[in-house]
């Protein structure tokens, strides 16, 4: 079920319903049944590959606590991460690794013999996946007690906001919210909605509008060159930005409808200054996930090798974090060029702050936010474009300067218009946007309720006028 | 060798791997208090405590400290022993 389809209207308004005018101890209950709902809607039967890494997961988290020595607690550990990343592996990697070995068999002559897997990759497998791994981690850790009630640990990898494109949550914040009883507060809900209404904004008034203009120019149709690959290229990164963010908005909101506290997922990611700070603002759920249990145990143990060690560990973890992503060579390029670039940062930290500090302030953070940005939608062109081929011919055709203005005219009224109206919509978001990061602004938006419906009102014509219903699309995120 | 005397040293290698002399340490600080203080270097500051102490810590030492006062017992119990 999208969360900007009527569908998820209908479920939510009954679901939410349903949740306030029940007593607290069937409630977990109605979460656990409507979150199944909710996963199944995709794909009935994959919901038997949750059922299992769920059951494994809740026992692991139990015998680890009970284990009487360390061997056993990690031997404990080890199955359940086995079990987790065995089932990534089959339904995201199997096909993968089997081309990679297939493309080696072939340079030295030989057939692969190993069948093909058809599957449908389960929706939101990479992000329930860890999500349970963090479970068993914390608890091998000792920083969470094993949840003993069955229905509530299946709901913390199951919880519906949350199911299918994170934030991937931690026991310590999550499990024990299961367990409080939360009443209804007006306020509470307002701001909840409130926080629906912006993410479905950005996806089908900014989101989806640009993704036609994107679409448009990875096809080719029209040829690439200079311009029009960087509008493509510009317009993917607001897409991509208000795609994700806008559903962690919708996640995080119906969450709070009904008192639960999700994870914050962005902080307005291109304000950042360095690429290190990039991954501090963007999907933060997943960047704090690899860095306390990859990036960190790395590190620490290869501290030996002094900076080096910094640089391994990053590179390591953006090639995983890019594996992560999808299971393709252009998105492991993707991750692996985040991974070098924080590594430059890192190096060159101590140079670049004497060397820069000369500039005025002003002048040094605007550059600096211009080539975090200029870098971010140049790596992206990897994370969008099909394959290898497509990517190389984007950024050739970069370096295409000519003949932009006499493509236009070829263009159908369709993608005109959605230029033009996404160019205007993108304008209107960031408006809002810099008014939602200035904190005076925000907190004349939360105390006066004029100033809210006049902003909302006037959201919601846009909405209606200038929404891309037509063109209603799955989320990006969804398919990792 | 007290409490007090393990702070002043560890805000000296603060100052030093961090690159910023305004670092005043409590106890009580933590990464959130120093913009410099993240995760990449992090693991530098604890190489240079374990390199200034002649100490090795284990990683679930590491992981487990939440602010700087952690950071002081652990060298504390290392000395100590």
């Amino acid at each position: 079920m999208l969360f900007n389809s009527i569908e998820f209207l209908i479920f939510f308004i009954f679901v939410t319903t349903l949740y306030f005018g029940l007593p607290h101890k069937f409630r977990w209950l109605l979460l656990l049944i409507a979150s199944c709902g909710f996963y199944m809607f995709f794909k009935p039967e994959y919901i038997l590959i949750l059922g299992f890494t769920i059951v494994i997961d809740y026992y692991a988290g139990i015998w680890i606590e009970s284990a009487k020595t360390p061997a056993a607690r990690k031997r404990f550990l080890v199955m359940s991460l086995i079990a987790n990343i065995g089932v990534l592996a089959i339904f995201k990697y199997y096909n993968f690794i089997n081309d990679n070995i297939t493309g080696l068999c072939n340079l030295f002559g030989y057939t692969n013999q190993i069948p093909y897997l058809h599957i449908i990759l389960p929706i939101g497998l990479s992000f329930h996946t860890f999500q349970a791994m963090s479970y068993t981690i914390e608890v091998y850790r000792g920083n969470q007690k094993a949840e003993r009630h069955f229905g509530i640990y299946s709901l913390y990898v199951m919880f519906y906001p949350q199911l299918v494109a994170g934030p991937i949550e931690r026991p310590q914040n999550m499990l024990h919210q299961f367990h409080e009883k939360f009443t209804w507060d007006y306020d509470r809900v307002m701001s909840g909605l409130r926080l629906m209404a912006w993410g479905l904004f950005k996806k089908i008034v900014i989101a989806d509008r640009l993704s036609i203009v994107v679409d448009a120019m990875y096809s080719g149709t029209y040829g690439y060159n200079t311009v029009w690959v960087f509008i493509g290229t510009f317009f993917f990164a607001y897409q991509i930005y208000c795609d994700f963010s806008g559903y962690s908005d919708i996640a995080l909101g119906s969450a709070r409808v009904m008192g639960f506290t999700l994870m914050k997922n962005f902080n307005f990611p291109f304000q950042a200054k360095t690429i290190t700070d990039y991954w501090r603002r963007w999907h933060i759920s997943l960047s704090t996930w690899f860095s306390d249990y990859l990036y960190t145990p790395i590190v620490i143990n290869r501290r030996d090798w002094g900076k080096w060690a910094v640089v391994f560990g990053l590179v390591f973890t953006f090639f995983i974090s890019g594996l992560w992503h999808g299971a393709g060579w252009p998105f492991i390029i993707w991750g692996v060029l985040h991974g070098i670039a924080m590594s430059y940062e890192f190096m060159t930290k101590k140079w670049r702050k004497k060397t820069f500090s000369k500039l005025p302030v002003w002048l040094n953070n605007t550059l600096s936010q211009l080539i975090v940005f200029l870098f971010l939608q140049f790596v992206w062109i990897f994370f969008r474009a099909d394959s290898f081929h497509t990517a190389f011919n984007v950024i050739k055709g970069l370096f295409n300067y000519e003949n932009f203005p006499d493509q236009f005219p070829a263009f159908t009224a369709a993608l005109r218009y959605s230029l033009l109206v996404g160019a205007l919509m993108l304008a209107h978001f960031l408006v809002f946007e810099k008014f939602w990061r200035n904190e005076k602004w925000s907190k004349k938006l939360d105390s006066s309720v004029g100033l809210r419906y006049a902003v909302f009102g006037y959201m919601f014509l846009l909405f209606v006028f200038f929404g891309s219903f037509k063109n209603a699309q799955s989320f990006i995120y969804f398919q990792f | 060798m007290e409490q007090q005397q393990i702070l002043e040293q560890l805000n000296e290698i603060f100052i030093d791997v961090l690159d910023n002399s305004d670092i005043k340490l409590t106890e009580a600080t933590t990464a959130n208090d120093i913009e410099e203080w993240d995760s990449l270097y992090h693991i530098q500051l604890v190489v240079a405590i374990e390199k200034h102490y002649k100490v090795k810590f284990t990683a679930s030492e590491i992981q487990s400290w939440k602010n700087v006062g952690d950071m002081a017992n652990a060298v504390k119990s290392k000395l100590g022993a």
